[in-house]
């Protein structure tokens, strides 16, 4: 696009530079957007102009491709950006992929800037940052050393550092909406999706809590879009989605997780608690998939289509039953079969759909006793079932689908889910006493099913062998 | 030379140790009693208008209309006496909400307008037959769209009271661009200025607006000569047309800066009352006593405001709001404490009412009418501003028509410049800032009040979801038709734009879409960012 308004490219220069002197950098200068106080721009436009710097003023009214655009036809070293509106955070993604790209350096400068903003855009792969007040030595030092980087052909430094370069983010770019992503394992797949450079589209009843693990993704490379929603609203999948469109333009993944136990024997199991444990375990990811399927169909439609994913969340007990929990078994077999069926019908759209039974220490878990302080020394860390998920959701994992993991206290596999057993000619209409001889043969050739999980003797901890083993 | 020899004043007034009788004018006849010619001294209030004093108001607008009516209601509830809108960056640029590049912007720094049905929503419940209301929004929008959401509250327009910016020669260049040329620019001005005379007699429809090019970094003396330049023009223009000055002169008001350099600030508002009395009076040939005394109010400086221990910043606002009641303004907005940070919070608007307040109640300030005048510092400064405005207005209007000079870039190059020499200032530390380039302190030790200014909040998405789902509910006829005349009035220089206008917003049009009628009608694209066009869910054109 070429841009309105009163962009003078040069305005700002030539500098006073000695003739013949070689430029110690060239420099690209404008507002992201509608932001339209240019003080700032100005002032560093004048600052470099004035020690020798080569500066092409675009003013206001830039988009991200508009800068790139401008820095690449004029090989320039860098793109300064001045930032007096928070509608910078809309455009620092494709910006830094754009300098990526190009190996165009990046600096960006503010009053709104925090020194949490400032600590964020480094981590992602800024060349500087300048909050209000940055000396001008200070901005010099910092340009001139970005400078000697982008014309040396190295990775930016801090982003380098900090491993969060562009190989160490596999989720870049990706929109993935995560429900129950207030607490436990919710809380860290998301935190781990954003490390991994995907933008979160958190969902919880928690409100508070939601807000915190917003809080703690502030630094990461990702994002966190809260929305605070009860996932057995009948409204709430087309909430989360549109949310994430509105926010986004695009959905690439879903991670549903929200969860909850009601416990009891069948004899004892209230009615409401039957129907909450439905409600949520099934219904609610069986909505969402609907929901974010219709969306990839209708994209894909429309020659769009991209690469989804889903990850549900079955458990243990929904594989091999858990005593005095057969609700709550009953609905997680019955994830582990809307993985495998969902698969079969959003493959068509591009959309691959797993499984996941995390073992983690949650609210859901809290028989498995107190966490050691440190989740690195913590096997059942709901941390360590997270970068599987994001596995799942990321580029090497476009063949999987249909499947089961099941993961944590330092084990994964792929457990087995039914399969044929040995075939008997069934006698047309089997009398009792045919039965009688027939059944006990026909279950004896089938493997033994395996015991139902009790809390009492721990079996899925004493299965699991920690990190040391 | 001394020391205090060499000491000058925020706009380089060399200033002496002290004064003394001599010093300024001699003559009283110069100064004048307030309520008379040339006003120097400001008007002559009765007693109860004294008592009440200044209108207190607080700049406000946030997210949609109706979450910007809340802040309204609130702010009035806490006992602000009028009410000052800004819109957001999207608004002030006359574009919609739901165009791809203003999504990001929408509702952060001001309240999202762009139809009939957005002011319907910002001003329900308001007493506007009571308080006034001033539009800090492009101005022609906004005395249509109050225009017409007003009888839907049961106000007659006739009796609205409030004003709205008038910006058509700097806004391109230090301000939110509307990419219109300045002959559009001009005539909106004209056109909204004579619409508003017959239609809203009461309201002040020309606010000369020198808070918003003074504030990237000009001094009083630019500020007022650029004020001033603009003032003249539009009045010419208005002559020209052949609109009687007193029929509009006691409609213009100016809303001015406030910087630190407290009696330069004050001297400034002095000075500035005694140049529109004698422009009016000998320039003009106004008759109508009304004509010469102009109405004063002051948003004080966000530029003086910093991010450092933004504390300050409360206290930065307390005295420069003391000034300006010192110098007997008629309304008094204060830049809030996180101004550095963002649009105002709750608690930063509270806080600026009660010092507005405090200053007001508890001060005895507002007793007396000026009661600096006759300070002999202050009237030789008041004197001295006054022929320094004065000559930088006729050195400027030297150079030529002030068209010629807007669209070759001169005032930019004047905005430009002060920005830099702010900058500079700054950066070595010849204007002193407490806590930027003295008595710094170190980041972990400047927490106070800076989660709160620190706070953020999204982009109003549903706004513009609300937005997009009323586009096509619309009757497309009437709609199309009044785009049309607003299109071909553009395009007619003679031609009335008001009316076009009114009817077009009246019809369900949008902003943008009229705003981008207006830029077809001179040839110019009706969509500033080409790309959108394509991407508009109902596939029109801005």
């Amino acid at each position: 696009m070429t841009g309105p308004g009163p962009a003078r490219p040069g305005a700002a220069s030539p500098g006073p530079a000695r003739p013949g002197a070689a430029r110690p950098g060239k420099i690209v200068i404008g507002t992201l957007g509608l932001d339209q106080h240019e003080v700032g721009a100005m002032a560093i436009s004048r600052i470099l102009v004035r020690h020798g710097y080569d500066v092409i003023y675009l003013g206001r009214f830039n988009t991200p491709l508009r800068l790139a655009a401008a820095a690449e036809q004029e090989d320039a070293d860098l793109i300064g950006v001045s930032i007096h509106s928070w509608e910078y955070a809309a455009y620092a993604d494709e910006l830094l992929a754009r300098c990526r790209d190009l190996g165009i350096g990046l600096v960006l400068g503010g009053s709104v800037l925090t020194e949490r903003d400032q600590a964020n855009l480094m981590a992602r792969g800024a060349d500087a940052v300048f909050g209000p007040y940055a000396s001008e030595a200070t901005m010099l030092r910092q340009i001139e050393a970005a400078v000697r980087r982008v014309r040396g052909g190295d990775p930016p430094a801090q982003a380098d550092q900090l491993g969060v370069g562009h190989q160490a983010m596999p989720l870049a770019g990706r929109v993935v909406i995560v429900t129950g992503a207030a607490q436990g394992l919710g809380r860290a797949y998301t935190l781990e999706l954003c490390r991994q450079g995907a933008a979160v589209v958190a969902d919880d009843i928690d409100e508070a809590a939601l807000k915190e693990v917003t809080d703690a993704a502030a630094d990461l490379a990702g994002s966190v879009h809260a929305i605070a929603c009860d996932v057995t609203g009948s409204e709430a999948p087309r909430t989360l989605l549109d949310a994430a469109l509105r926010r986004y333009g695009q959905l690439h993944g879903l991670v549903s997780n929200a969860g909850l136990l009601r416990s009891g024997p069948i004899l004892g199991l209230a009615d409401s608690d039957l129907r909450l444990l439905l409600d949520v375990h099934v219904t609610a990811p069986f909505r969402l998939l609907q929901a974010v399927g219709g969306y990839w169909r209708a994209e894909s439609k429309a020659g769009r289509g991209v690469e989804a994913s889903v990850v549900l969340t079955t458990s243990a007990a929904g594989l091999y039953g858990f005593r005095a929990e057969a609700a709550y078994s009953a609905a997680k077999a019955a994830v582990a079969m809307l993985a495998r069926v969902g698969a079969d019908e959003l493959g068509r759209y591009g959309a691959t759909v797993n499984a996941v039974a995390p073992v983690a220490r949650t609210r859901l878990t809290e028989w498995l006793g107190e966490a050691p302080a440190s989740p690195r020394d913590d096997p059942l860390a709901a941390d360590h079932v997270a970068p599987v998920i994001a596995w799942l959701l990321g580029p090497a994992a476009r063949n999987v689908t249909g499947r089961v993991l099941e993961a944590g206290n330092g084990q994964i596999s792929a457990p087995s889910s039914w399969q044929p057993g040995p075939q008997f000619p069934l006698p047309s209409l089997l009398s009792p006493e045919a039965a009688d001889v027939l059944l006990p043969r026909v279950l004896a050739s089938a493997a033994p099913a395996p015991e139902v999980l009790t809390s009492q003797d721990q079996s899925l901890v004493r299965t699991g062998r920690g990190f040391t083993a | 030379m001394t020391a205090d020899e060499a000491a000058s004043s925020a706009a380089g007034i060399p200033l002496r140790p002290f004064y003394a009788p001599g010093d300024g004018s001699r003559d009283y006849a110069r100064i004048g009693d307030p309520g008379t010619y040339p006003y120097t001294r400001g008007r002559m209030r009765p007693l109860a208008a004294r008592r009440r004093g200044w209108i207190h108001r607080e700049l406000s607008g946030e997210g949609s209309p109706r979450r910007s009516n809340e802040q309204l209601q609130t702010l009035l509830a806490g006992g602000a006496l009028g009410i000052d809108v800004i819109g957001d960056n999207p608004t002030m640029s006359a574009l919609d909400p739901d165009h791809p590049m203003c999504v990001p912007a929408v509702g952060t720094t001001g309240v999202s307008l762009c139809r009939k049905q957005d002011f319907i929503e910002l001003l329900e419940g308001i007493p506007l037959d009571e308080i006034t209301l001033s539009h800090s929004l492009p101005p022609a929008f906004a005395l249509a769209g109050q225009y017409l959401a007003s009888p839907r509250h049961g106000i007659d327009p006739r009796v609205l009271r409030g004003s709205a910016i008038q910006p058509p020669l700097y806004s391109e260049d230090c301000s939110y661009s509307t990419f219109l040329p300045f002959a559009t620019r001009m005539r909106l001005t004209l056109d909204s200025i004579v619409f508003a005379l017959r239609e809203m007699p009461r309201f002040h429809a020309f606010l000369e607006d020198t808070y918003y090019i003074s504030d990237g970094g000009l001094d009083a003396v630019e500020e007022m000569s650029l004020g001033f330049l603009e003032i003249r023009e539009v009045c010419r223009r208005l002559l020209a047309r052949g609109v009687p000055v007193d029929s509009f002169a006691p409609r213009i008001a100016i809303l001015v800066n406030c910087r630190m350099d407290l009696f330069e600030e004050i001297a400034k508002i002095r000075a500035t009352r005694r140049l529109f009395a004698r422009m009016m009076r000998e320039e003009f040939g106004a008759t109508d006593a009304r004509s010469w005394s102009v109405n004063i109010a002051v948003h004080t400086s966000g530029l003086t405001l910093t991010a450092a221990q933004p504390a300050n910043n409360i206290v930065r606002g307390a005295v420069q709001a003391l000034a300006m009641a010192m110098a007997g303004v008629q309304g008094l907005e204060i830049s809030t404490f996180d101004e550095p940070f963002r649009t105002p919070s709750a608690i930063a608007h509270q806080i600026a009412i009660r010092t507005q307040q405090v200053i007001h109640t508890e001060t005895n300030v507002a007793a007396v009418e000026d009661p600096l005048g006759g300070s002999w510092y202050l009237e030789s400064l008041t004197d001295e501003l006054e022929r320094r405005i004065d000559a930088a207005v006729r050195e400027r209007e030297a150079l030529g028509d002030v068209e010629t000079l807007a669209e070759s870039g001169y005032f930019r190059s004047i905005f430009l410049r002060g920005m830099d020499r702010h900058s500079t200032a700054v950066q070595s530390g010849d204007l002193r800032i407490v806590g930027v380039n003295e008595h710094v302190v170190a980041a972990e030790d400047d927490r106070f009040l800076r989660d709160i200014a620190e706070q953020r909040f999204e982009p109003d998405y549903e706004q513009v979801e609300r937005i997009r789902a009323w586009r096509p509910t619309r009757d497309d006829a009437p709609l199309q038709a009044g785009l049309e005349r607003v299109r071909e009035a553009s395009a007619d220089l003679d031609a009335d734009l008001m009316g076009p206008i009114v009817a077009a917003l009246d019809a369900d049009a949008t902003i943008g879409e009229i705003t981008g009628c207006l830029r077809n009608g001179v040839g110019r694209p009706g969509d500033p960012f080409e790309f959108a066009a394509a991407r508009r869910p109902d596939g029109t054109r801005a």
